[in-house]
């Protein structure tokens, strides 16, 4: 039963790391972007090519994963924001961000194949460690570093405060002088980089695997909506809350049911407390 | 104008109906009977998406239902095609209402998670319920009763079908309902302020969509006599509506010409046929991001050009002779 609360609380980490992404992204553009997933499927792909086949150090692939991650995220700003957000039509950042994890889960697939390759060990450790094994605590540990430096970043620094200033009013912040697009380029960096880093950090937990992007968007959006959409304490809740969740159900009715329970927990949150556990009430457009 | 619109369409139909004498051979045959059942969906879909806005990618679970229901009704206990297929109709469509009921209250992204969340369920389910579905090994769908077994006959069974539900979205399209199905597309907000029901509206044609998904399901599982969890992947979804958005939001015919071209385009060309999920994916995208008005604007805007615009000249010429009685009345004559 051990077990199943730590495994559940270390994909609940990685759910979690996806709900942060998220928000770094929405905080500045108001966009929920489908590629959140494709981040951290990129960081974990990427840190097995680099460890398993170009044998590099665990350092340096973790720098080349959140590197990589970096990329991903400008490209989906240059690509699938900037020009939609221009347009102000509501739908097409959806569909423009869904294309682009299309375009990225295929190209993965053909470059890296559809089979979920191991991802290498990141710390000696011997197999038997059980409970302690560095695939369950890894996550986990990532994901508060993350949350506590995102959170410092946003009370101590100006480019954080200008993050929080665009998140109430992006009109405003441009009227005061903030150049927002840039520093909406910079919040698509700064969350590819983190979506890198957690999908670097659970690689032993999810395998280096092309369609990982695609679950983990959902279930990073789940605990998103669960926890309340712009709270960073609320991802953390709503992941953990999750993976224990679904960690349970599949010891007790089995692993098919994983999606099902997921999508039950969101539905109850939402129908109890549709802006989530911690989120701010939204007024309605009139 | 009307005229030589009813004879366009009567040149289409008359082509269509005699498609299984001039194709090639059977494969191609198969083409046009596959185009058939993706278009019984996409025609449903574009009610919902086309039409009226939410982005469903999630159809592809309610295809499944409809395959999944046909193949065990027909199959397993040995029902006629006919009410089995109109069952799967219905099946598709409960389960539209299930998944609309709630899920068309939420705002746009949360609509599009959940219907890609149920497109994932219905994976999953199929691959759980061993003894009603065959699990991941699958299950034998059967083809249809004479007249209908024949290849050409599917085919024309196929066509029927298809013509009748394009004639059914067509009267929903043009006429009231339509109008305020295009109000909610382009503003919820008025559309309500004006009196459209809009979450009894959008949960009507999600529930008429989901019929003919279930109605495809049962048409395509059949076509492919074959069916496991893994013949329905999420890419599937966003293929249908790619379709749509390809063809253009708020028509009939250019979702039904992006259907057939991209069905057609990774089957014909082989090299394609491995690169068709990425295909998809750069098409949407660049449709997304250049044309979102879909590719049928593109040849409005070259035939533009190529005309060159029609500048309409209305002079504005003071009525003299009326000025001048109206003072002499002193007001208007």
């Amino acid at each position: 039963m051990l077990t199943v609360l730590v495994s559940g609380l270390a994909s609940g980490a990685l759910f979690a790391a996806a709900a942060l992404v998220y928000n770094v992204m929405f905080s500045t553009s108001k966009v929920l972007g489908v590629t959140t997933g494709q981040n951290a499927m990129l960081g974990g792909v990427f840190g097995a090519w680099f460890i398993g086949n170009l044998h590099l150090p665990v350092a340096l692939a973790l720098l080349g994963s959140m590197a990589v991650g970096a990329t991903f995220g400008f490209l989906t700003d240059l690509i699938a924001i900037r020009r939609v957000l221009n347009r102000s039509d509501e739908h097409l950042w959806l569909l423009s961000t869904l294309a682009l994890a299309t375009v990225t889960q295929q190209a993965v697939a053909l470059w890296w194949g559809t089979e979920p390759l191991p991802f290498p060990r990141l710390i000696r450790q011997d197999f038997s460690a059980g409970l302690a094994d560095q695939k369950y605590w890894l996550p986990i540990i990532t994901t508060l570093l993350l949350t506590g430096s995102i959170e410092l970043f946003y009370r101590r620094t100006l480019y954080g405060k200008l993050f929080v200033a665009m998140s109430e009013d992006a009109f405003a912040a441009r009227a005061r002088g903030i150049p927002t697009d840039r520093i909406r380029a910079l919040s698509y960096v700064l969350s590819g980089v983190m979506g890198g880093l957690a999908g670097f950090s659970a690689g032993q937990l999810t395998f280096a695997y092309f369609a990982l992007g695609i679950t983990l968007s959902l279930n990073g959006f789940i605990a998103l909506a669960v926890g309340g959409l712009g709270s960073n304490a609320g991802a953390l809740v709503g992941g953990a809350a999750l993976g224990i969740l679904s960690a349970v159900a599949t010891y007790f009715i089995g692993g098919e049911y994983q999606n099902t329970v997921a999508v039950g927990l969101l539905m109850v949150v939402l129908l109890v407390k549709p802006a989530g556990l911690f989120g701010a009430q939204t007024a309605r457009p009139v | 104008m009307k005229n030589r619109r009813l004879l366009a369409l009567g040149a289409v139909m008359l082509v269509l109906v005699t498609l299984p004498f001039w194709v090639r051979n059977n494969y191609q045959l198969h083409l046009g009977a596959l185009i058939g059942a993706y278009w019984v969906l996409i025609a449903g879909l574009n009610l919902v998406a086309g039409y009226t806005g939410p982005i469903s990618v999630g159809h592809v679970g309610l295809l499944s239902i409809g395959a999944y229901a046909f193949a065990i009704l027909a199959g397993t206990h040995g029902i006629h095609a006919a009410p089995a297929i109109a069952l799967a109709g219905a099946i598709g469509g409960l389960c539209g209402l299930v998944l609309g009921l709630p899920s068309l209250r939420l705002p746009g992204f949360y609509f599009a998670m959940s219907t890609l969340a149920c497109s994932l369920i219905v994976g999953e389910l199929a691959l759980a319920k061993q003894g009603l579905t065959g699990g991941g090994v699958g299950i034998a769908v059967p083809g249809f009763p004479a007249p209908f077994h024949t290849p050409r006959g599917t085919y024309w069974l196929i066509l029927i079908i298809g013509s009748a539900v394009t004639w059914l979205t067509w009267n929903v399209a043009r006429r009231m309902w339509g109008r305020a199905l295009i109000a909610v597309r382009d503003s919820v907000v008025t559309a309500q302020a004006v009196g459209v029901p809009v979450l009894r509206l959008k949960l009507t044609v999600f529930v008429f969509s989901g019929i003919t998904a279930g109605v495809a399901g049962a048409l395509f599982g059949s076509l492919q006599s074959y069916i496991t969890p893994d013949t329905f992947v999420f890419e599937m979804g966003l293929f249908f509506f790619v379709c749509i958005i390809i063809g253009g939001r708020g028509g009939i015919v250019g979702p039904l010409i992006g259907t057939a071209v991209l069905t057609a385009l990774p089957e014909l060309a082989a090299p394609l046929a491995k690169l068709g999920n990425l295909l998809y994916g750069v098409l949407l995208l660049v449709v997304v991001l250049l044309l979102p008005e879909g590719i049928g604007r593109l040849f409005e805007v070259i035939v533009e050009r190529l005309r060159g615009r029609r500048v309409e000249s209305r002079p504005v010429a003071p009525d003299l002779a009326r000025l001048a009685a109206a003072i002499k009345l002193g007001r208007a004559p």
